[in-house]
């Protein structure tokens, strides 16, 4: 398995002054570097350069990276996104500060997807060396890093198909429409032991439902809420436990409208995981297993 | 104060300086059809049918287009009234959390 995970996302934001007080001081990051409009930044158990780019001018993913592994494994990648008929270009160092040569990809969703596997090394806030176990400098939140991304396409099952033969990525979750295994409204899926790396659901071409970040436990959970409250951050839903992955969430908008996550737990997959099946009737549950309610906007709200 | 006044139920709220439609409403108890907040997402998007609006934050064109403005669509929870508005915010009832200010319900045209 070449991709090992999410390693950033770069989103557009209406305010860059707002999203950085955001993304900072509620969240907890760290500003890395700046350049004409831009900010890259860092959670604090994060080795790599950054993990979130934010662009000032409009709402709405840019564009994402994975960071993959193995001598050779762009050139094996980019053969088997001609094998499929997907269209990349090759990248270069520079392109993204910090990170190295790579590959870009547009999905047959219209996202643009970056693999890469140099990036300047940072290292994590506690260090290799006998650290502590977090950072006593902390803001709000604190988050320790990125986990996973939900993208909307108009073809779950084609996309699901590209993330399955060009990237080796396994479904954990699929949400079905009626009784027919095949109508595939969502997949979540995994290139490593989460249960997903990635998730899309039916919806528009090239948008974004949302980033998440891992925290620890339903007590970070609980105290990210207060967070948001102290910071009048508006919350989508939650705290609650998905159904699909079992991990406890809040999702929030940021100062432009992009939801975020905050998730916890979830169980391992792996290379011999079978996938679950979710039915459209109980797809509240399979989101909001608490609530057992979710109404449509939560589908229908993407940037 | 601009005075907010909200079709189709004729709901009246007085804005407070520098207050989006969509916090007047909610800071005396009203909740209408939003998700975001932030303007962002567009769920909130109504018509201006009177008056002037102004934004202190930038909007993406990509969720309300000059067209769209031209035609006096709004973001009611960025739109910050420099004058009395009429916003028609659409079908979806305004529900009462907690409403602090019965008054403002005497005004419903029932």
């Amino acid at each position: 398995m070449s991709v090992i995970r999410l390693g950033y996302v770069h989103v557009r934001v209406t305010d860059l002054a707002q999203a950085r007080q955001h993304y900072q001081d509620t969240l907890g990051m760290d500003a890395v570097h700046e350049e004409d409009g831009k900010v890259y930044l860092k959670s604090w158990d994060e080795d790599d350069h950054h993990s979130v780019v934010l662009e000032e001018g409009g709402v709405g993913l840019v564009k994402f990276g994975y960071k993959v592994a193995g001598e050779g494994a762009l050139d094996a990648i980019e053969n088997r996104v001609r094998a499929f008929g997907a269209g990349s270009e090759r990248m270069s160092k520079g392109d993204n500060a910090g990170v190295g040569d790579g590959l870009r990809i547009t999905l047959p969703s219209d996202h643009v997807l970056e693999l890469y596997s140099e990036i300047d090394y940072l290292g994590t806030k506690v260090g290799k060396l006998n650290p502590d176990p977090w950072p006593r400098d902390l803001r709000g939140i604190g988050v320790p890093r990125i986990n996973h991304a939900l993208i909307t396409t108009e073809d779950p099952a084609l996309l699901e198909r590209f993330f399955t033969d060009v990237l080796a990525f396994r479904p954990a979750e699929r949400l079905v429409a009626g009784d027919e295994e095949s109508d595939l409204v969502g997949s979540w899926m995994f290139c490593g032991d989460q249960p997903h790396d990635v998730a899309f659901v039916k919806g528009p071409n090239g948008k974004l439902h949302h980033f998440a970040y891992e925290i620890d436990d339903w007590s970070a959970l609980l105290r990210a809420g207060d967070v948001m409250s102290m910071d009048d951050v508006p919350i989508d839903l939650g705290p609650a436990r998905h159904g699909i992955t079992r991990g406890g969430t809040i999702y929030f908008f940021d100062p432009s409208g992009n939801r975020n996550e905050v998730f916890s737990g979830g169980y391992r997959t792996g290379a011999d995981f079978r996938p679950i099946t979710w039915t459209m009737d109980q797809a509240a549950r399979g989101i909001n297993y608490t609530h057992r309610e979710i109404d449509q906007a939560f589908l229908d709200v993407v940037t | 104060m601009p005075h907010i006044t909200v079709l189709p139920q004729g709901l009246q709220v007085v804005a407070q300086p520098g207050e989006s439609v969509v916090d007047a409403l909610r800071r005396q108890g009203w909740r209408s059809r939003y998700k975001c907040r932030r303007g962002g997402c567009g769920v909130c998007k109504a018509q201006l049918v009177n008056g002037r609006v102004r934004y202190l934050q930038p909007v993406a064109e990509s969720v309300l287009g000059t067209t769209e403005l031209a035609a006096g669509r709004c973001l009611p929870c960025r739109a910050v009234p420099v004058t009395d508005v009429v916003v028609d915010l659409g079908a979806e009832p305004l529900r009462a959390v907690l409403t602090s200010n019965p008054v403002s319900r005497t005004t419903t045209h029932e």
